[in-house]
Parts: structure tokens; sequence; C-alpha cells
């Protein structure tokens, strides 16, 4: 990983400066964020993952780690890896799921004019040129769009396994929104008081506050460990292991957070449920925790019992 | 808000790794335990060779018998003799924190006497912490430790004491001077010689009818004055920054390890898929918390004194040794005729209990916790 972190800071300036509540309304009910992803465009953001962008890969992925502290309403992580693929950055393209001679899940296609397809059976993807768009949205409000092709045609994506990287980003955005949802925990147990005090004085709240940050630090390590194996042969099974840790994280960390907002955080009016319903939506995007767990558990059966400590402590 | 660092072991310690592997395979007759457990197997000749080999007080000055290497290389062979069974009871708390401490608080009589020793593989610490009234509560022991003209006159109960009938000494947590409106004052370490001062040690037996933790008791016990570790009255302090190093190792996630090693034995190159399944998920927590524990070991490298992310190790990592048979079972029929899993399974369940107790409870582990939260 890059020592300059200037990346970050930027990234985690532009977005906080503009990821307020309306605009994340504003995205969920259908409004593209036209205006932040041009700012997003002229800060380099859209190049970040692109072959002679000057940045590791891993870069990258950090930034996508703080556009889920964010909840960005732009595709950050697919423009990235489109534009990667693509190496364009003229149109503005997405990535979707191939499926047969359409493509399913795919951002705002609405405004693009190409969208990759990826599969999770391996490396082959394909680039389709945007026709006719079913609108859709994940359960997070997100944009999944339906898109038929006018023109199809495979991509050749390099070394790159796409959907293991699809993979890594959903993993660390998730990383990123469960470190948000704990913040706001924090915050809001500080600031409601009943019984006289403010809850976060109660034990039951201490202890559920403490496992949700012991799940949220080892989503965050999970993350990091799988971007810094980016490139080396153990990529995919640190992928894999980190897209399940993260997974079941999430839903540990969204459901206390819940618990400590009470009705209020219940409310369409308060901020906790973008980032608690893009943790639930996002666990399950380009693999859910047993899809990886299967995968990870196959390979290390693989191993056998007698290597299986070599594999568990080969990396730091 | 707590940070774990990403850290690559550096390639001293995976050089290391090589060396331990290569001591474990030569020692193989001694590792055909059925679990992982730091805390169950006790075997004073292979702690002596672990010692000749230089791995126990590796962080320790070589003055004292020490090796002067990092905490990462410690890592590595803590990690590597659990992950191998190896049997590390014996001098596993003198290298943990009993010597640790000696080398921070005791004089300097007391480091020349005590840590050689323990780096050799010759002697043995057990702890003296709690109490029958005093578990978590560890400022209310009232067992007493009271000044006299021929040394300390030792009064009260240490209880759980692991292994205090088979070790040679004990560092107890005393009260000398009287309880007053500062509960943490007043609290002193001895060093407590458990074949020799006269302290009456009874083993209890466990739930799985192994006798490993003992109730030990003083009645009017002299020892010597030299005994005190530090200032008397600084226990408290001392205690705490002990408890530091007890919570953050690769022994807090590892207990269970065997059941998780004969699952992938038991389920051969061919799983089900609900068997993947449940070798994925254990791996996926235990890849994580390895990287989380080397997280640490880099803060103590750096001089830091991470004491909150270690309770927040050892609450994840104890969490996940009782995740890992209830996982297991799921996926394996323990029915089946006696294998080395339905070993593993049945031990390490039936030691379950104590990894959550042990250390600090996990209890104690979110309040401290919370209190790094900023919340208490």
């Amino acid at each position: 990983m890059s020592t300059d972190t200037l990346h970050i800071d930027t990234a985690s300036r532009i977005f906080g400066d503009h990821c307020d509540k309306a605009l994340l309304d504003a995205a969920e009910a259908g409004e593209f964020p036209q205006a932040l992803c041009q700012v997003l465009a002229d800060n380099g953001f859209l190049q970040l993952a692109m072959h002679d962008s000057g940045f590791a890969l891993a870069d990258a992925f950090a930034v996508i780690r703080i556009a889920g502290r964010h909840a960005l309403p732009v595709p950050l992580a697919e423009i990235m890896l489109a534009n990667r693929w693509l190496n364009q950055t003229d149109a503005l393209a997405t990535v979707g799921l191939a499926a047969g001679e359409k493509i399913t899940a795919a951002p705002w296609a609405t405004q693009a004019k190409l969208v990759v397809g990826v599969s999770e059976l391996g490396a082959d993807a394909i680039v389709v040129r945007v026709g006719d768009v079913e609108q859709g949205a994940n359960l997070a409000g997100e944009s999944r769009d339906q898109v038929a092709a006018t023109a199809s045609e495979p991509l050749a994506c390099g070394s790159d396994e796409p959907y293991e990287l699809l993979a890594l980003a959903r993993t660390v955005q998730t990383a990123g929104a469960l470190e948000r949802v704990l913040e706001l925990s924090l915050d809001y147990a500080g600031e409601r008081e009943q019984f006289g005090r403010p809850i976060s004085k109660f034990q039951a709240i201490q202890h559920n506050l403490a496992v949700l940050a012991a799940e949220v630090a080892a989503a965050v390590r999970a993350g990091d460990a799988a971007a810094a194996a980016l490139g080396t042969p153990r990529q995919r099974v640190e992928i894999a292991a980190a897209k399940a840790r993260v997974g079941e994280a999430a839903g540990v960390v969204a459901e206390i957070a819940h618990q400590v907002h009470g009705a209020m955080g219940f409310t369409h009016e308060h901020r906790l449920h973008h980032f608690t319903r893009r943790a639930w939506a996002w666990r399950d995007e380009f693999g859910n925790d047993v899809f990886w767990r299967r995968e990870l558990g196959a390979h290390i059966a693989s191993v056998g019992a007698d290597a299986v400590w070599d594999f568990i402590a080969t990396r730091g | 808000m707590l940070q774990f660092d990403q850290v690559e072991l550096p390639a001293a310690a995976e050089a290391l790794r090589a060396q331990v592997r290569e001591f474990l395979r030569e020692q193989a007759a001694q590792l055909p335990r059925p679990n992982s457990d730091f805390g169950s197997g006790h075997d004073p000749e292979f702690s002596a060779r672990v010692g000749a080999k230089g791995w126990i007080g590796m962080t320790w000055p070589k003055e004292y018998g020490g090796g002067e290497r990092s905490f990462f290389e410690r890592y590595v062979v803590t990690e590597e003799l659990l992950a191998a069974g190896a049997p590390v009871g014996a001098h596993w708390i003198a290298d943990r924190q009993s010597g640790a401490l000696i080398l921070r608080y005791g004089t300097e009589a007391q480091k020349q006497q005590y840590v050689p020793p323990i780096t050799r593989g010759e002697s043995f610490f057990s702890i003296g912490m709690s109490e029958p009234n005093s578990g978590s509560d560890l400022a209310s022991v009232r067992t007493t430790a009271q000044r006299t003209a021929d040394g300390w006159l030792v009064n009260g109960t240490k209880l759980w004491s692991t292994d205090a009938h088979r070790n040679h000494h004990m560092i107890a947590l005393v009260r000398t001077e009287p309880l007053g409106d500062n509960r943490h004052a007043g609290l002193s370490q001895l060093v407590i010689d458990l074949r020799n001062d006269g302290a009456e040690i009874r083993p209890i037996k466990n739930i799985s009818g192994h006798e490993d933790f003992n109730e030990v008791v003083f009645a009017d016990v002299l020892i010597p004055e030299d005994r005190v570790v530090g200032e008397p009255g600084n226990g408290w302090q001392q205690v705490t920054s002990e408890l530091a190093y007890e919570r953050s190792g690769p022994e807090r996630f590892l207990s269970a390890y065997r059941v998780f090693v004969e699952l992938v034995r038991l389920v051969g190159d061919t799983p089900a898929p609900h068997e993947a399944d449940a070798i994925g998920r254990i791996a996926s927590h235990l890849m994580t918390l390895r990287r989380m524990s080397i997280s640490v070991a880099g803060m103590l490298e750096e001089g830091k004194s991470p004491e909150v992310e270690a309770a927040l190790v050892k609450e994840l990592g104890n969490n996940f040794e009782k995740l890992v048979p209830e996982i297991a079972r799921m996926a394996a029929p323990l029915a089946a005729e006696s294998t080395d899993f339905r070993r593993a399974f049945t031990d390490t369940l039936l030691g379950s209990p104590a990894f959550t107790i042990r250390g600090g409870t996990r209890e104690i582990l979110r309040g401290v916790i919370a209190r790094g939260l900023g919340l208490r």
C-alpha cells in the first residue's frame, strides 16, 4: 500500500463535504448525483484503479472503504473497476452481473453508455452497449438496474478476476459503513438520556457497544488484510475469508446499532439506516457469506489437515 | 477509535518459524494431546527443551537469560507451539507475565534470582489473584501480609491457581495495608515459594475430571522480607499491567484449534457443501483474529500499552473458541466410533467454559472495551 495517504485524506474530505442526508435521500429516490459524480471525476477518483493511474490497486480499495463510510451515492467501485477493465473514462460505465442476454444489478445503467457484466464463474466478462433499462434497487435503495444490450462483446480483464475484485469492494465498503455505524451508535448513546443519565452509562448498553466495536474492528482488519493480498497468490482465499467475516459482522453490528438507537434509528429521518441498510445489502452482493465460506472451506479441505496450519499462518 | 494496523511479520520472525517447526518435528512423540489449550499440558522436560532453544523470555534482556528478540518473534514461537498442541503449560505463566513483571518492578537481586531459571524452562509460576470471595472484583482480595521483624506473615486463601500443585512459585496479590477509602491502595505482590513456604495446596477437580487448578491456603505462612515485588502498596497498578500481557496472545483464540484440524481431516479433500461451509466459517474467523493479534504484537513492539486492544482480541477470540465446537458438531456426526475428531471435540467442549472466564471474564473485558470507547 502506498505510504502516501493524501488520496485517503482527500477522499474523506470530499466525500464528507458532499454526502449529506439530502443527497442520500435524493439518490435513493432515483435522482443521479450528477454534481458529485463530476467532483469525483475532477479529482481523479474515477481513474484511480486504472493501470496507469500511478496508484496501487490497494489504494483504490482504501478509497472505496472511505466511500462506504460515507454511503457515497455514486457507485465508485463499479465505475473505477469498469474504467480499469475498459481502459477508458470517456463514458460513464458501471458493472453488473452477466445473465444470458442481459445484465442485472447494474447501478445507474440509465446514466451509462457501457456496462460490464461479470460472472461468479471466473474471469470471463462482457461489455455491453446499454439498450433498454429496467430500473431497480437493492434493499438500501441503491440503483440496481437490468440492462438489455444493443451490442455485446467479451472483455479481457488481464490478470484480474472481476468477481473477486467486486467482492472485495463490497467487503471494504461494508467495513467502512460499519465504522460509521459504530460512530453513530457511540454518539447517540452519549446524547440520549433515560432514567436521568445518558444510556451509555448503563452496563447493558456498554456491553452491547463493546460487542459492536469488536465486530467492527474485525471487519476492518479482515478487509485490510484482503486488500493487502491483492496481486498475491493468496488473493482469492483472503478475499473469501474477508467477505465471509465482514458479512457475519454486518448482521451483528446492524442489529445492535438499531437496538441502541431505539425507535429513533427506525425512522427514515435518522441517518443510521443509510449505513445499516447498505451493510445488509452489500453482504449479499457478489457472493454472500456462505458462498465464500464454501469456497474457502473447499480450498482448505484440498490443502489437507496436515498442511492447514501452514495455510493459516502463511501471511501476517 | 480502536485501530488494528495492517502488520506483516518481519523476515526474522518467519525464519524462526522454520526452526520451531523443525524442533516440533523432533518432539513429535510429546505432541499427541487431544487439544491445543495452553493450560492443559504440563511437561517440565518439554519446557526445559523449549528453554534450551532460547524460546522462553524471548523479549527479555540477555543479562537475565532473555533473548532480546522482538514481540513478533515471540508471537511466531507462541503460535507454532500452540498450533502443534505442544505441552507448554509448565512455563507458560512465567514466560507470559511473571518474568515480565519481575523484570519491570523487581529488585536487581530478584531479577537475578528468578528470571534466568525461568528462561531455562526450569522455574514455573502460578497466578495468585482470585480468592473464594474475589474473582472479577480483584481489588477486594482479603489475603493479608503483615510485616513482622522476621518477614511477611501471610494469611488467607488463593483460588483457581492453575498448576500451583506442580509449579515452583506463585505471585500473590495481597493486602499489606488495611482497607481504606481507596480500595486500590495498600495491595502488594509477593513471590511465594509453593514448595517450601508452607502454603497448603489442594487441587480442585474440574468438569473434565482433571485436577489443574487449586486452592492455596496460607495460615500464618512467614516469608522473607525480600519477596515483595515492586513497591509495597503498588500492587494494583502492577497487577493491571500484568493483565495486559495476559490478554492478547494467540492462546486466546487457538484453544479450540485442534477441533478445526481434526474436522478438516475427518471431512477429507472432497467436502460436502455444508462441511466446506463449516471449515470456511471457522477459517474466516481464525485468519482475522490472527491478524488482529499480530497487530497487537506490533503495538507491544512499539512500546505501547494496548490494554483495550488486547481485551478486544481476547473477547473476540474466546467467543470464537467457544463457537468452533458448535460449528464443528453441525458439520460432523459425533455418533461415529471414537476418532481423533471426537476426542478433540469432547476435550475442547468440556474445557470451553473456562475460555471466557480465565484471564478476565467476558463481562470484565467488555467493560474494558467500553472504557476504551469512552463510555465510562
